[in-house]
């Protein structure tokens, strides 16, 4: 018998077309250069409005901010900017105040935090039973005070803390002088503003709790777990990123800038100081008095340290959040 | 050591029943599957065991214990979640010790014990792991891992290998059930895979819509399945139904529908004016069904001459009717379409309205559009209540005078 073995040939690809343009010559090839070139810049043509934005509002200002930093003027279109080097920022580091003004800032990042951390993690654990309509209507109820207008509130917490005739010192029976003693009035511009930011804070904590797979806490429940170990091992550390968060809004938003509308309806700054944050103080030094150099010096030093403090936090977050994918 | 008992529990959610009034007792080292179609109730009734979802009714009892009330982690029970659920911000090490540090026992311990764990489950290397940094069937092994690690009274577990690609969860369902030979512990497990409840179970709870369908061994599911929804359910393709009815002819019982006429072994001498017609679906498992083209007429030798207890179960005997056998049973339909599987291949024929898979060796050689004659020994046969979906067993007249007049429904 004659033959052979023959092996079965692997599939392959059909034959390439070969493309019949392949005569068509320059102007096909340079019409199709032109439309990949149109095609690639398309995506950035959609971008160009909002980039526009940003630069006219966010970064030209910065610069500009920057800019005049180096130089004296007094906000008036008629006199001219004088360059003045590194005075101005020789004259921000040596206020007497500025020391002092960091430091109440501080004291407000702290005072802000049971309000924006501690008692919504609390509420939310605690509340994480309640459900259906009752929930929405707690939730709307806790967040009503951040949709009042500060000012508003202002005035309304003026008649609460009045001396006298307030509700609060006539219900605790004390006399306390709320907006005009130091610590008081430190504590009341802290404690008003927690108020402010409370429901927001609580909102965004049972959103997270929310958004915690429930089976973990089923299967550690399987595993033995105590409720109180489930908190602890479990809902908190996922939590966290939540938490880091409302940390950073607290210390970049809360403290330092919406605290401002309350103490400049309420206490001005003062008294003797006891309610001059740091951007109180930007306020008095550069738009109060004129001082476009030095205020310009103080905003642009407030930008690095705030984007340090944020870079720092969110550096921490990485380090410390986990998310839960 | 634990044997759980479920005691008529029902769950509702609202009106629906999502499980209603299943009693079940598990042995101690008895592995029992939960198998129903998506929906059905599977994951609320291991919940309800495992005490993470309240019983609206009915009782849950561990070692005779009722456990009703008792929370989750009182009951001793280790459970296997479908989505895994591995602590994603703990090391794979501290997700299998986790059962342990929340009994609060001594960190030399849990390491010695999560080692040894890690070791039978292949999972030294990725101790120092997070569960993100695992791959599907590795986050498998963790969560069977913090399962095994504190020896509980049982084990459960929610469609662990759905989320694993075909091959690994052959291999996977291999561990387990080699896992279970080992421990001797109780298994519930729930899954909608048939081929995982047939290769795994001791015994098959079958739910639908919440109820109990069967209960028993995967062969006694799949040999006599007790209702239309379970012998439809089980094989692949599943069990033939078709809508028949139940008449005498001769003397003799068959079922009958258009182009079915399967003589069903049983004798009924019938009396003057006496008709039997009894609705009824007929259940044929297409492994049981041979092909022979329609031209080639005549009744197949092979097919018959069973002659006694050829009742549509095997286990009701036929009330000693001494007939010579009965003749092969046919149906007579055309092919419409041919699956092939490789080593087998299943014909779809259409009999009547109603359409028939037969699963033949390859090649069978038909074609599509061919006529052809289905034959099926009368045993391969099963009969099902039209209204109920229950399984039919004929039960032999106690009196030899009284002839049967009705074939009872028997649940
Ligand atoms: N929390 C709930 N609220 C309302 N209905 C529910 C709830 N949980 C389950 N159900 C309903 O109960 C029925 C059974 O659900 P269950 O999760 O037990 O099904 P299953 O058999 O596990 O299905 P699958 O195989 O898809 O996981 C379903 O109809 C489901 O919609
Ligand atoms: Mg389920």
């Amino acid at each position: 018998m004659s033959g052979m073995f023959v092996e079965v040939a692997p599939p392959t690809l059909p034959a390439p077309i070969v493309a019949p343009a392949a005569a068509g010559g320059r102007g096909r090839t340079a019409r199709r250069l032109a439309r990949r070139l149109g095609r690639g810049v398309v995506p950035y043509l959609y971008l160009v409005p909002a980039l526009g934005m940003l630069i006219v509002w966010i970064y030209r200002p910065l610069v500009e901010t920057a800019n005049y930093s180096f130089y004296s003027w007094n906000l008036s279109p008629t006199q001219p900017a004088t360059p003045v080097g590194w005075h101005n920022y020789h004259r921000l580091f040596t206020l007497p105040e500025l020391g002092g003004s960091v430091w109440r800032t501080l004291l407000m990042i702290i005072g802000l935090l049971p309000f924006t951390i501690v008692i919504p993690v609390v509420v939310g654990l605690l509340s994480r039973e309640v459900r259906g309509r009752a929930r929405s209507i707690y939730q709307a109820l806790i967040f009503l005070p951040f949709l009042v207008a500060p000012v508003a509130s202002a005035a309304v917490w003026q008649w609460l803390l009045s001396p006298r005739t307030g509700a609060v010192n006539r219900a605790t029976g004390s006399s306390v002088n709320w907006f005009h003693e130091r610590w008081p009035a430190l504590i009341a511009i802290t404690g008003i503003t927690g108020w402010h930011v409370l429901g927001f804070a609580v909102v965004v904590v049972a959103a997270g709790l929310a958004s915690i797979n429930g089976d973990y806490a089923e299967a550690a429940s399987v595993d033995g777990a105590s409720r109180w170990q489930i908190t602890r091992w479990l809902t908190l550390p996922l939590l966290s990123p939540t938490l880091v968060f409302l940390v950073l809004a607290t210390a970049l938003l809360f403290a330092p800038q919406w605290t401002f509308p309350l103490i400049d309806t309420l206490t001005q700054g003062g008294p003797v100081d006891a309610t001059t944050n740091v951007y109180y103080l930007l306020w008095e030094y550069g738009i109060q008095s004129f001082d476009a150099g030095l205020a310009s010096a103080a905003g642009v030093v407030f930008f690095l340290g705030f984007g340090l403090v944020a870079a720092v936090l969110l550096w921490i977050s990485e380090r410390v959040t986990i998310h839960d994918d | 050591m634990s044997r759980i008992t479920v005691e008529n529990v029902t769950r509702r959610y609202g009106d629906v029943r999502a499980v209603d009034g299943v009693s079940l007792d598990v042995a101690h080292g008895d592995f029992l599957v939960l198998l129903g179609p998506s929906g059905c109730g599977k994951s609320t009734l291991l919940r309800m065991i495992a005490g993470l979802v309240s019983p609206s009714d009915g009782r849950v009892l561990v070692d005779g214990n009722d456990v009703t009330e008792a929370p989750a982690r009182d009951r001793d029970l280790a459970m296997v979640f479908q989505s895994y659920a591995l602590y994603p911000h703990l090391t794979v090490e501290r997700n299998i010790g986790f059962p342990l540090r929340a009994r609060k026992q001594r960190k030399a311990d849990i390491r010695r014990r999560v080692a040894e764990v890690a070791d039978i489950l292949d999972l030294g290397a990725l101790l120092d792991r997070r569960p993100r940094a695992l791959s599907g069937g590795q986050r498998q092994r963790v969560a069977l891992g913090r399962a095994l690690v504190r020896d509980p009274g049982a084990f459960l577990m929610d469609e662990p290998l759905s989320n694993l690609d075909a091959q690994l969860r052959t291999a996977t369902r291999t561990e387990i059930t080699e896992l279970h030979r080992r421990l001797g512990r109780t298994f519930v497990y729930v899954t909608h895979d048939q081929v995982e409840a047939m290769t795994m179970a001791t015994s098959v709870a079958v739910l639908n819509r919440g109820r109990l369908e069967q209960l028993g061994t995967p062969t006694e599911v799949y040999d006599t399945p007790a209702s239309a929804f379970v012998a439809g359910f089980l094989g692949s393709p599943p069990m033939n139904l078709l809508d028949a009815e139940i008449v005498s002819r001769d003397g003799r019982l068959h079922a009958v529908a258009e182009g079915v006429d399967v003589p069903l072994g049983l004798d009924h001498p019938s009396h003057e004016g006496e008709q039997v017609r009894r609705p009824a679906i007929l259940g044929v498992r297409p492994e049981h069904l041979s092909l022979r083209p329609a031209a080639d007429a005549g009744p197949a030798p092979e097919a018959g001459g069973v002659p006694n207890g050829s009742a549509p179960n095997g286990s009701a005997p036929n009330g000693g009717a001494p007939n010579g056998g009965a003749p092969a049973a046919t149906l007579r339909g055309s092919v419409r379409s041919i699956e092939n599987l490789g080593s087998e291949e299943i014909a779809h024929c259409r009999v009547g309205a109603a359409e028939v898979a037969v699963r033949a060796r390859r090649p069978a050689g038909f074609t599509v559009g061919e006529a052809v004659v289905l034959t099926v020994r009368p045993e391969h046969t099963h009969l099902f209540d039209r209204e109920s979906g229950r399984r039919l067993v004929w039960q032999p007249d106690r009196d030899p005078q009284v002839p049967a007049a009705r074939v009872p429904v028997a649940t």
